[in-house]
């Protein structure tokens, strides 16, 4: 008997091993093309869908893979909107008219050239196929779309939008008619015809089950030169051991992962870079269900909670107390002057004595005053996904010192969401992104609609149409305040981000201006793998140093010399004139060096 | 007749079952485009009422319920199991695209943790009282007590992170290209010893257990001491008869436990990223991915009362004692 198990234990054994010799052996050598991999997430968290326009997953990682393959008329890189299929564009003076120039030498995957007939198409398209586009795509404000010729469009729109350019312009990915005007259900559609974009990268592979996609670079890109081969985004059970040992090469973490940072930090084979999260935690009120309706109760409970103590015990101050008008603090909508409920139990206190809330049988908590809608002690549920259970767990503790006893109830988001829509609850614990982007800001405790301000709803709707920047900051600012001082919802904190990666498989990774499109915060924008003509000294930049380093190519100057001594003969004189002018004319001067 | 009342009988609780299966998910708050406002650490789409209505109405979700129910039954009918919400594609493909892996995973464990929990049980039972038992019994039982995914942990730690002798992640190399396909069968089972290895520990307690207690009260039958008697060398009695004898109850419990395997190896694919059906079906839950949900139960039930059917069959076979009536 015990023979036989020890034989059958060595045979498994040997079997393993074997395996995994054989496996490394067969595996055919890497070619010398270039490849970078990303984390794309944990296990069935790394799939975002087939990466065509109407098929993706509507988050922000699902539309930064697509936007891989497809481009849209402008752009966004680190300083904010650029150039994209549209070389150029003007607006009328009544904001309705938008005027875009297309770039001559972009083209599809399978070859064929874009045109304005593509940009008509695509928007006609959209409308057509309402539900179709998951992602915000705003098409119902254009009335109508006119090709001047192959390279000139004009959209129409019935009335002015303010942010055309981000949330409309630089967020619609552009269609391929000759491919799409066949397809009747855009949701259905997915053979290799359907990723054909023009975009610096075209898709290899997709699977779902393991979340893994592979694409490779589309060399004939008419906007830069691909400084990669191959791109891969895979799902790994653990980010920071996955990027260690090498399976990955760039990682994003954020929040409390900032322990996960730290190790990273000491370690000079990996560069980290930070970049703002524009994402927001928050506790949103019930504000039709008594007494989450009285605006004092509220602010009440905001100065009864410990944001500090949030931030420092869950984040462990991977992130900070954020702004109670929403608006992220590194957008350029911050609106600084919100008012802030410091951490104050005296002055909780004093609000809730003063509505009448008082503890009348000496348990400790508060009883809800005689005649009102409910009776006895003051209770409330905190529904959470177990995500943010230990914030809900700090706000339990926080409330119960000023008299309020909360019942923490963790449950999965799609019930959550339920009794959000259906006003069923008192309190929930909740966060989103995009807010970088006033747009977030119409229903300010989405997904619940609780809150009722018409003068909230004017004001939005006249920023929407607000051509004038200065203006229309000035109507965000006013949303934000009333934000804060309504308190629909009470911001708890922001966490931030950081991306860590091997800088010597790349390293232009950077955090785009308010967000990648309509505010995504990831680095995962297309620029990263591309060297702009324009950037030519390739370091992800364009600036005056890209023009010096023009300027060296024309002399032939190495990078160290002074070139004011362009015939580098060290002296600096006449000489050096005639021989930048013998240069540009193509006639080889001679050295006198 | 008595043929066509089991069959009847079968039917009809393959009926019920299925319309639990309908209205089960539908009890749930939330819908299925639920998880399009969940908070996750991204961006999610702002949906607007407008278009939410618009999805719904083209995912048939507007519809009554009763008509819901109607196509569902029928398109089982025909095999069409519907589109997946969450993943936008045909629930079929969905889940025969993960069954593979999870099969390969459960009958690799279950191939292996079988024989070797028969072996060891039955060496326990053949010992018992003396040291070789008492070491079996708590050695066996205190690994196996250890919840799976803290095993699997254990696992990655040591051996896919510290020695670095397995991957840790996944069922193969993504895009891996190989010179013959030997490469690519290695390449997976390279993948497949760390969770199997979980899954194998995790379950022999079981199986240990079960047959140990089986053969002891074998041994103390009659036809053992009658054996003896007869002057039969201790090899012969033990596998000729005893062995046998004590399979008995290892065989259903085994067809039993098959059934359920599918789900349980969600912790072991959560460790190892392994995309297996358990993993699927607590998505499915998660986004109340009523096509897909309906889609699993089904396999799941099939499963299942297919396992039942063949544990009947097997048993009948091996004890003649059982008449087929």
């Amino acid at each position: 008997m015990k023979k036989t198990v020890l034989i059958l234990a060595v045979l498994l054994c040997s079997v393993a091993f074997s395996a995994s010799v054989l496996a490394e052996n067969d595996r055919v050598a890497a070619t010398s093309d270039k490849t970078v991999r990303m984390a794309g997430g944990t296990p069935g968290g790394s799939d975002w869908g087939y990466p065509s326009p109407f098929t993706f997953y509507p988050r922000g990682p699902g539309y930064a893979r697509m936007s891989l393959l497809f481009d849209t008329l402008t752009w966004k890189d680190a300083n904010g909107v650029i150039p994209a299929l549209a070389d150029g564009w003007k607006v009328s003076d009544d904001g309705k008219d938008w005027t875009f120039y297309l770039d001559r030498n972009a083209r599809w995957h399978d070859g064929t050239s874009f045109t304005a007939d593509d940009v008509k198409f695509t928007f006609e398209y959209m409308k057509d196929h309402k539900g179709g586009f998951k992602w915000f795509d705003a098409t119902s404000y254009i009335d109508s779309v006119d090709v001047v010729d192959a390279h000139t469009v004009v959209i129409h729109l019935s009335d002015p939008v303010a942010s055309f350019l981000v949330d409309i312009a630089g967020n619609v990915p552009m269609l391929p008619e000759h491919i799409w005007k066949d397809v009747s259900d855009p949701l259905t559609f997915k053979d290799d015809d359907a990723v054909i974009g023009t975009g610096p990268m075209k898709l290899v592979d997709y699977d779902s089950a393991t979340g893994v996609y592979q694409y490779e670079a589309n060399h004939d890109y008419y906007d830069g030169k691909l400084l990669v081969d191959k791109f891969i985004s895979r799902e790994v059970s653990d980010t920071a051991s996955a990027l260690q040992t090498g399976d990955v090469d760039e990682v994003s973490f954020w929040g409390s992962e900032i322990t996960a940072v730290q190790t990273f930090e000491s370690d000079p084979d990996f560069e980290i870079k930070a970049g703002p999260s524009f994402w927001v935690l928050q506790t949103i009120f019930n504000c039709e269900k008594y007494p989450n309706n009285d605006r004092e109760f509220r602010q009440a409970i905001a100065y009864g909670i410990d944001r500090d103590k949030i931030v420092s015990q869950v984040l462990h101050d991977g992130g900070e107390p954020a702004n109670t008008g929403i608006m992220h603090p590194d957008s350029i909508w911050y609106n600084p002057d919100c008012t802030a409920y410091e951490y104050d139990t005296d002055t909780a206190d004093e609000i809730l004595d003063s509505l009448g809330f008082v503890d009348t049988d000496g348990n400790g908590i508060r009883n809800y005053p005689d005649g009102a809608e409910r009776s006895g002690d003051i209770t409330f549920d905190l529904y959470t996904t177990g995500k943010y259970n230990r914030e809900a767990e700090l706000i339990q503790a926080d409330l119960a010192t000023i008299g309020i006893k909360i019942n923490v109830k963790t449950s999965d988001w799609g019930t959550i969401d339920g009794y959000l829509r259906s006003a069923n609850f008192d309190m929930v614990i909740s966060g989103h992104g995009g807010i970088a982007n006033p747009q977030i800001m119409r229903i300010p405790d989405w997904p619940a609609s609780t809150y009722q301000n018409s003068e909230y709803d004017s004001t939005y709707a006249a920023q929407e149409v607000e051509m004038d920047l200065d203006t229309r900051k000035e109507l965000v600012n006013q949303l934000q305040e009333m934000v804060a001082d309504d308190l629909p919802v009470y911001t708890l904190y922001h966490p931030y981000m950081w991306c860590v990666y091997d800088p010597e498989v790349l390293d232009t990774w950077f955090y785009t201006r308010d967000g990648v499109s309509i505010g995504i915060p990831l680095e995962l924008n297309k620029l990263v793998f591309l060297a702009r003509y324009g950037d030519a000294n390739e370091n992800g930049k364009i600036n005056m140093q890209d023009v010096t380093k023009i300027e060296r190519m024309i002399l032939e100057l190495d990078d160290e010399t002074d070139m004011a001594d362009a015939n580098q003969n060290g002296k600096i004189n006449m000489q050096d004139v005639t021989h930048v002018e013998l240069t540009i004319l193509g006639r080889a001067p001679i050295r006198t060096r | 007749m008595h043929q066509i009342n089991k069959l009847v009988y079968y039917f009809a609780i393959l009926l019920i079952i299925l319309s639990i299966n309908f209205f089960l998910p539908r009890v749930m708050p939330g819908d299925p485009l639920s998880y399009l406002s969940d908070p996750g650490a991204d961006m999610p789409a702002r949906m607007t009422e407008e278009k939410r209505e618009l999805l719904l109405e083209y995912y048939g979700l507007d519809k009554p319920i009763s008509e819901q129910y109607i196509s569902y039954m029928v398109g089982i009918i025909h095999g069409d199991l519907g589109w997946s919400i969450y993943y936008g594609a045909p629930v079929l493909e969905v889940i025969l695209g993960r069954l593979k892996w999870t099969l390969l995973l459960v009958g690799t464990s279950t191939a292996i943790h079988v024989p070797l929990g028969i072996l060891l049980g039955a060496t326990s039972a053949w010992a018992r009282g003396k040291k070789k038992d008492t070491g079996l019994l708590i050695s066996i039982l205190s690994i196996s007590s250890f919840p799976s995914f803290f095993l699997g942990i254990l696992l990655v730690i040591f051996f896919g992170i510290k020695l670095d002798l397995f991957p840790i992640n996944g069922a193969q190399t993504a895009f891996a290209t190989y010179s013959s396909p030997f490469g690519k069968i290695f390449d997976i089972l390279h993948h497949l010893v760390l969770p199997a290895t979980t899954l194998v520990i995790s379950h022999i307690g079981g199986t240990y257990l079960l047959m140990r207690n089986s053969m002891l009260g074998v041994l103390g039958e009659d036809y053992i001491m009658t054996a003896r008697a007869k002057g039969l060398s201790e090899q012969y009695i033990l596998h000729r008869h005893a062995l046998m004898n004590a399979l008995l109850p290892i065989v259903t419990m085994t067809a039993m436990t098959v059934g359920f395997l599918i789900m349980g190896t969600i912790f072991v694919e959560t460790v190892f990223a392994y995309p297996g059906i358990g993993n699927l079906l607590y998505n499915a839950v998660l986004y109340r991915d009523y096509p897909l949900l309906q889609g699993i139960f089904l396999f799941i039930t099939i499963a299942i009362v297919g396992a039942n059917f063949i544990a009947d069959t097997i048993y009948v076979r091996l004890d003649p004692r059982v008449k087929n009536e």
